[in-house]
């Protein structure tokens, strides 16, 4: 049974395609936005690796209600072309270039995001560690962008794939927010290892100045902001153990809501 | 937990000297090739977590560096060879990806890191104190997925880097100038390397091309296309004394290929492909040594390592009917062509016939043809119609011409032939359709089949001794009362003296040879006996009084292994007891040898010979399809260095001679190491009960639909005997569900109970039993799990389903009918666990479903119903008893335990939590499900699944790659040990007790056994 005809049957994609939808991964924003009132206040967001751009929808939709639109800014980036959408600024880029995050700086002019989120996802290989790897650096991008962009206090999410290193992220991601959490929608397949990290509360390092360089890796960006991740030790030794951390679950969703894993 | 043994991905190969080293996962393996043979010499995991993704040996060979992840270690090669690897140097890490290292020097390692970065590590200190000499990078950092470090024999430093996006960076080290950026690719790059000698650039990407650059100027040299998906891996082969460029690749498509640049063309023209010779998809890597070893050897993602030799490959011979006049100084006629051939294996010796009536030999060992003088007669009779078998071990070819009439050509030696004729004393008018021949150990048997069905077989015997056939009998044989009976193959039993012949329609006939009349009527007739069309093939695999063993291959992939019995009352019956259908093709022919099934056939343009037994193709000739002449002779009995198979064959009117053999074939055709599915394992069961050989069968279901069912041996070992392709869709589970029967799920509603049988030796067999109906025309539910219940003459079944129905029925195992009990839903989402549970008389039903609830009803009622109720109306379940949220998400596994006064249900959830819940009933009335323990981050993610740990312990597995193994003591669950496993997307787990010894087998992206105290 391919892919393509199990995605048919699934109640999401057709609900996607009645409202207007260009993904059914725009329910998994509205569930996590349903738990977590992420939209709450929320005028200026980064939507990261967001083609086709449902979520960028779900974000003009939501944030474009109150009284004054043109406080409103959404900046989607994405590796591959986006069809346009009313109010948000598209750019088509790899987002673990430093010079697309750089570009991202420049088009909020120095103000601070209220919400940066990432759905990317690599093309896997089928090498696990890989790909776990690539997915990491995806995330760690993102996480640099929202170091540099993000208000106090403000929100990062970013779909993640829990795997045998998931803690240490979790881990390092605490030292930058009040809260981290990992929450499964229930529009995301039980079947998946796809989750959603939402990280509430941004608490900037404390006498770290987290700055963009062309020539820095992200290892070398987040060297000196003391998350807990491990460096070149003396002698090369291997960092064991490194710091771990579990993550709260949650399920979001209404549990009367459509089950992603049944079919019909 | 101690780990037994490990099948997976095999990330890594490297050729050094006459050793072949492999990154199998974390384990590192050594084999050394001696002349012929492979051998493990070495195999330790080297690295706690992270996976052997690269190898590199220092330029006097004294170091070996692996590395993977952000892991490496330098190990004295030296102490690996003479096993006496000492673990004083531990694993040492950089915060990066290590993407490749190369020794500069004996004390000096670089490092390639994914954000395009090399580390300069000093690596001399023996006791490990390594340091950081330098890091130099280009000033760009993308992020890599592949990448080399050459260094030339003047001492340049060339990093070639394979980026997610742009294309192949070169630059040197020594300059950090980026000379090259190659941007001819589309997407990731895969793998890029310069050549030892520096003059060539090559890459390879998503975009399934090998690209060839002139590294001087960085111009596109020659694009290789073939490969039907990513390539993952490419080598230059080494030696180029003749000035040729070879590149050999491996991909995700399974194949690796070999490649050669010719200049002046801008395609890379394929020189060899092997296909098939891994299973699923992923070929992970591979190395090649043309120069001292000459072979090349693949690694798969099903866990084989698999070495091909370059060099003794047989030889291909061909004859035009030109160069075969020019060679015998006979003109052919016109249009006259070889039509048949046999092969006299002894004599090395080929007799053909011609359309013209002429025979005409090949002695192979001088490649001298010759013509067999036959009077003017005989050529007329022989000329545009006979039909050739031969009688290999008395060097006799048999020609039988249109009438009936039979020229035995008995050779003494290539040159020196004794023709006899066997001539017909019956109606002259009919034409034969078929001359099938036999050997056994004593005599010859040939058959004659005339179209007309009132016309009998006859069935000549010759007794076979000193190198001669002597005619012993003719006898007619009825035929089956049809109007036409196709015959395609035959076999004769001599211990029972019985001969069986094959048909079109899946159909075989049996005559009973015992009598000894000269007109013998049919014994029996089976028919239809399976789907498909023809019976291709006929052969004994063993026998004894009055039953025989027969593998028959049917042409539309097929093969069966089946009983032929005779009872007191001479009535012969079949009872088919292994059946599968091969993945690949249709079967001409198969045989079985050292007890491994060997199957041939075509396969589109090719022609192929396939182990099914070991599940690798042996060998192939692109020889254009099957509509052809054509022979296949295996050498069996050979010495093992010498010839393994002939392939003779016909392409337009050009005799083509094909010889395969390979330096390894005797080593399991050069699989140096054995492994499991080629895609990820759904389930896995291992059976309760202990084989003859104290072994235990285990079957496990993978993504791929397809099942393995082998014997799990008390060391951790497992030995595969079947690939069972009878699902078309996604797996779900697989269990044992008695001594003697399995049964399977998958999504399109498929529902398969599967009975087990042995052939004498105790090698198992297995045969798809019967098959729940699907409810749809077109069926796309997923059943998710099943419980099963053993009664009388029979089973009762529950499956759920994704779409939350529940059916109960009863499965009568003589009648192989299903009988639906009840069928009812549960809510709208998708159930996930299934389990019947008893009290005293009374019967229940639990599930676990994606809301991370556990329901339960009571069913005795409809449990008993059976076989007292009428089969037309199916009950509902009626009330929940029991309906408790345990879970914030799906309820992923459950073990059920029985307890003192009820049942311990561990419970473990997507949410990461693990519970211990308690059911009993209370007052022998109302049934209580409490909750008694409670562990909310059990695993730092999706705990998979949930096995029994032996009395009062249970076993889980979770995607963090973590098995614990848990105590259920008291009411309290409590974590008694943990250990890291290699094997990604674990997600399936099944206990053993090897006589009071635990062991616990773990799968998904490979399979590992652990045994633990
Ligand atoms: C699951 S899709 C996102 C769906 C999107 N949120 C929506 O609702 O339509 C993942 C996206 O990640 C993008 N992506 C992956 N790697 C990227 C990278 N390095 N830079 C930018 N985008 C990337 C892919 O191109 C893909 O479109």
């Amino acid at each position: 049974m391919g892919k393509s005809s199990k995605d048919k049957r699934d109640l999401y994609y057709r609900r996607a395609k009645e409202e207007g939808w260009r993904a059914r991964s725009a329910f998994k924003l509205l569930q996590l936005n349903d738990q977590f009132q992420l939209f709450n206040g929320v005028k200026r967001v980064v939507d990261l690796c967001a083609a086709p751009g449902s979520w960028s929808q779900v974000l003009s939709r939501e944030l474009k209600a109150p009284e004054n639109p043109e406080d409103v800014k959404i900046v989607s980036v994405d590796l591959q072309p986006m069809t346009p959408i009313d109010g948000v600024t598209t750019i088509q880029a790899d987002i673990t270039h430093p010079k697309t995050l750089q570009k991202i700086l420049e088009i909020f002019g120095g103000e601070p995001a209220d919400f940066v989120c990432s759905d990317g996802a690599p093309d896997v290989t089928g090498l696990h560690d890989l790909d776990e790897y690539i997915q990491a650096q995806l995330i760690l991008s993102a996480l640099q962008l929202t170091t540099c962009i993000l208000k106090e206090g403000g929100t990062f999410v970013a779909k993640i794939f829990r795997g045998r290193d998931i803690d240490l992220l979790y881990s390092q991601l605490s030292y930058l927010f009040e809260k981290v959490i990992c929450a499964k929608p229930r529009s995301s397949r039980g079947t998946s290892l796809e989750a959603f990290v939402v990280c509430l509360g941004y608490k900037p390092r404390p006498g770290w100045n987290p700055k963009l360089e062309l020539t820095k890796s992200t290892e070398e960006f987040f060297q000196d902001a003391d998350i807990g991740k491990s460096y070149n030790l003396e002698y090369l030794d291997l960092p064991d153990p490194e710091e771990r951390l579990i993550a709260k679950f949650v399920a979001c969703g209404d549990l009367n809501d459509v089950d992603s894993d049944a079919t019909y | 937990f101690e780990p037994l043994s490990h099948y997976g991905f095999v990330t890594s190969l490297k050729i050094y000297s006459n050793y072949v080293v492999a990154g199998y996962g974390s384990i590192l393996k050594v084999f050394s090739v001696e002349k012929d043979d492979v051998s493990l010499i070495f195999s330790s995991q080297i690295f706690k977590r992270n996976k052997i993704h690269h190898i590199s040996f220092s330029e006097k060979g004294e170091k070996l560096c692996v590395s993977g992840g952000r892991s490496f270690k330098v190990i004295e090669f030296d102490s690996l060879v003479r096993k006496q690897y000492d673990y004083k140097i531990d694993e040492k890490a950089i915060n990066e990806w290590i993407i490749s290292t190369e020794f500069l020097n004996e004390s000096t390692l670089l490092v390639l890191t994914s954000h395009n970065v090399i580390y300069k590590v000093d690596v001399s200190s023996s006791v490990g104190h390594y340091s950081v000499l330098d890091m130099i990078h280009c000033n760009e950092k993308s992020i890599l997925y592949s990448g080399s470090i050459r260094i030339l024999a003047d001492k340049t430093v060339l990093i070639s880097a394979g980026t997610v996006m742009n294309g192949v960076i070169l630059w040197n080290l020594n300059t950090r100038q980026i000379l090259h950026n190659l941007t001819e690719h589309e997407g990731s790059i895969f793998g890029v390397k310069v050549d030892q000698n520096g003059k060539y650039i090559i890459s390879c990407s998503d975009d399934r091309s090998v690209k060839l650059y002139e590294l001087k100027t960085g111009e596109l040299l020659a694009t290789g296309w073939g490969h039907g998906s990513r390539i993952w891996n490419l080598e230059f082969f080494k030696d180029t004394s003749d000035g040729s460029v070879k590149i050999f690749s491996t991909g995700e498509d399974c194949t690796a290929r070999l490649w050669e640049y010719q200049p002046g063309n801008s395609l890379l023209t394929q020189l060899e492909l092997w296909d098939n010779c891994h299973l699923g998809k992923h070929i992970w890597s591979g190395d090649v040594d043309d120069k001292f070893l000459k072979l090349c050897v693949t690694g798969g993602a099903d866990g084989k390592i698999r070495v091909h030799d370059l060099a003794n490959r047989g030889t291909s011979l061909s004859y035009t009917p030109q160069q075969i006049s020019e060679l015998l100084s006979k003109v052919f006629g016109k249009n006259e062509a070889i039509q048949l051939f046999c092969e006299l294996s002894n004599l090395n010796l080929l007799v053909s016939l011609t359309s013209n009536g002429n025979i005409l030999t090949l002695d192979q060992n001088t490649s001298t043809w010759h013509q067999i003088s036959l009077c003017e007669q005989d050529v007329t009779q022989l000329k545009d119609f006979g039909l050739i078998t031969a009688c290999s071990v008395s060097n006799t070819a048999l020609i039988c011409c249109r009438n009936g009439d039979v020229l035995c050509l008995n050779f003494k030696d290539a040159h020196t032939v004794e023709k006899n004729w066997i001539r017909q004393t019956h109606g002259t008018s009919n034409k034969v359709i078929n001359f099938l021949g036999f050997t056994s150990s004593n005599n010859f048997y040939a058959l004659i089949d005339f179209p007309n069905p009132k016309m009998p077989f006859i069935l000549l015997t010759f007794t076979l001794s000193n190198e001669m056939i002597t005619l012993e009998s003719s006898k007619q044989l009825n035929k089956p009362n049809q109007n036409v009976f196709t015959t395609t193959d035959i076999l004769v039993d001599e211990i029972n003296n019985w001969l069986v012949i094959g048909s079109r329609f899946t159909s075989i006939a049996v005559y009973d040879l015992n009598n000894l009349n000269d007109s013998l009527e049919l014994g029996a007739i089976f028919k239809k006996i399976c789907p498909g069309d023809t019976i291709s093939s006929v052969s004994i695999v063993e026998t004894f009084k009055d039953k025989i063993t027969i593998l028959m291959t049917v042409k539309d992939g097929v093969y069966m292994y089946a009983n032929l019995l005779k009872d007191q009352s001479n009535t012969f019956s079949l009872d088919i007891f292994h059946q599968n259908k091969i993945s690949r093709g249709f079967i001409e022919g198969g045989f079985v040898k050292n007890m491994d099934l060997i199957v041939y056939g075509f396969k589109s343009s090719y022609f192929y010979v396939w182990n099914e037994t070991k599940q690798l193709e042996i060998t192939n000739e692109l020889c254009g399809g099957a509509h052809r002449k054509w022979l296949l002779i295996p050498y069996s009995n050979r010495n093992p260095v010498d010839l393994d198979y002939k392939f003779i064959y016909m392409s337009k009117s050009t005799l083509q001679i094909k010889s395969f053999k390979g330096r390894f074939n005797h080593q399991n055709y050069g699989l140096i190491h054995e492994g499991t599915h080629g895609r990820e394992i759904r389930d896995i069961s291992v059976s309760k009960y202990a084989e003859k050989d104290g072994s235990k069968l285990i079957i496990s279901a993978s993504e791929d639909t397809t099942l393995r069912l082998g014997k799990l041996y008390s060391n951790g070992s497992i030995e595969n005997f079947w690939s069972l392709n009878n699902h078309v869709s996604g797996l779900q589970k697989v269990k044992f569900i008695s001594k003697d029967f399995a049964a399977s799920s998958a999504a399109n509603e498929e529902f398969l109970i599967w009975k087990l049988n042995y052939l004498s030796n105790g090698f198992p067999a297995i045969i798809e039993y019967s098959r729940l109906k699907p409810k749809s025309d077109i069926p796309d539910l997923r059943i998710m799990d099943f419980d099963t219940l053993e009664v009388e003459n029979g089973f009762i079944i529950s499956t759920v389903y994704s779409d939350s129905n529940i059916k109960i029925m009863h499965f009568n195992s003589k009648t192989k009918v299903f009988t639906p009990l009840a069928d009812d839903y549960y809510t709208k989402c998708c159930i996930l666990n299934v389990n019947f549970l008893k009290f005293n008389e009374k019967s229940y039903i639990m599930i676990g479903a994606t809301d991370g609830y556990l329901t339960i009803w009571e069913v005795t009622s409809i449990l008993n119903s059976f076989p007292t109720k009428e089969t037309a109306s199916v009950a509902k379940f009626g009330k929940m008893i029991i309906k408790q949220q345990l879970h914030q998400n799906g309820i992923k596994a459950i073990q059920v335990s029985s307890s003192e006064n009820g049942y311990n249900i561990v419970t473990g959830g997507d949410d990461n939590s693990l519970i211990l819940n308690t059911l009993f009933l209370l007052n022998a009335e109302e049934l209580i499900l409490e909750s008694k323990s409670f562990v909310e981050s059990a695993a730092s993610a999706t705990l998979t699944s949930l096995s029994s740990g032996g009395p009062n312990r249970v076993v889980s597995t979770s995607v963090d790659q973590i098995v614990r193994l848990w105590s259920v003591e008291n009411g309290k669950l409590e974590c008694e040990s943990a250990r890291y496993t290699t094997i990604a997307d674990t997600g399936s787990s099944d206990y053993v007790d090897f006589d009071g010894e635990n062991m616990i087998v773990l799968a998904g992206a490979g399979l590992s056994t652990w045994s633990f105290k």
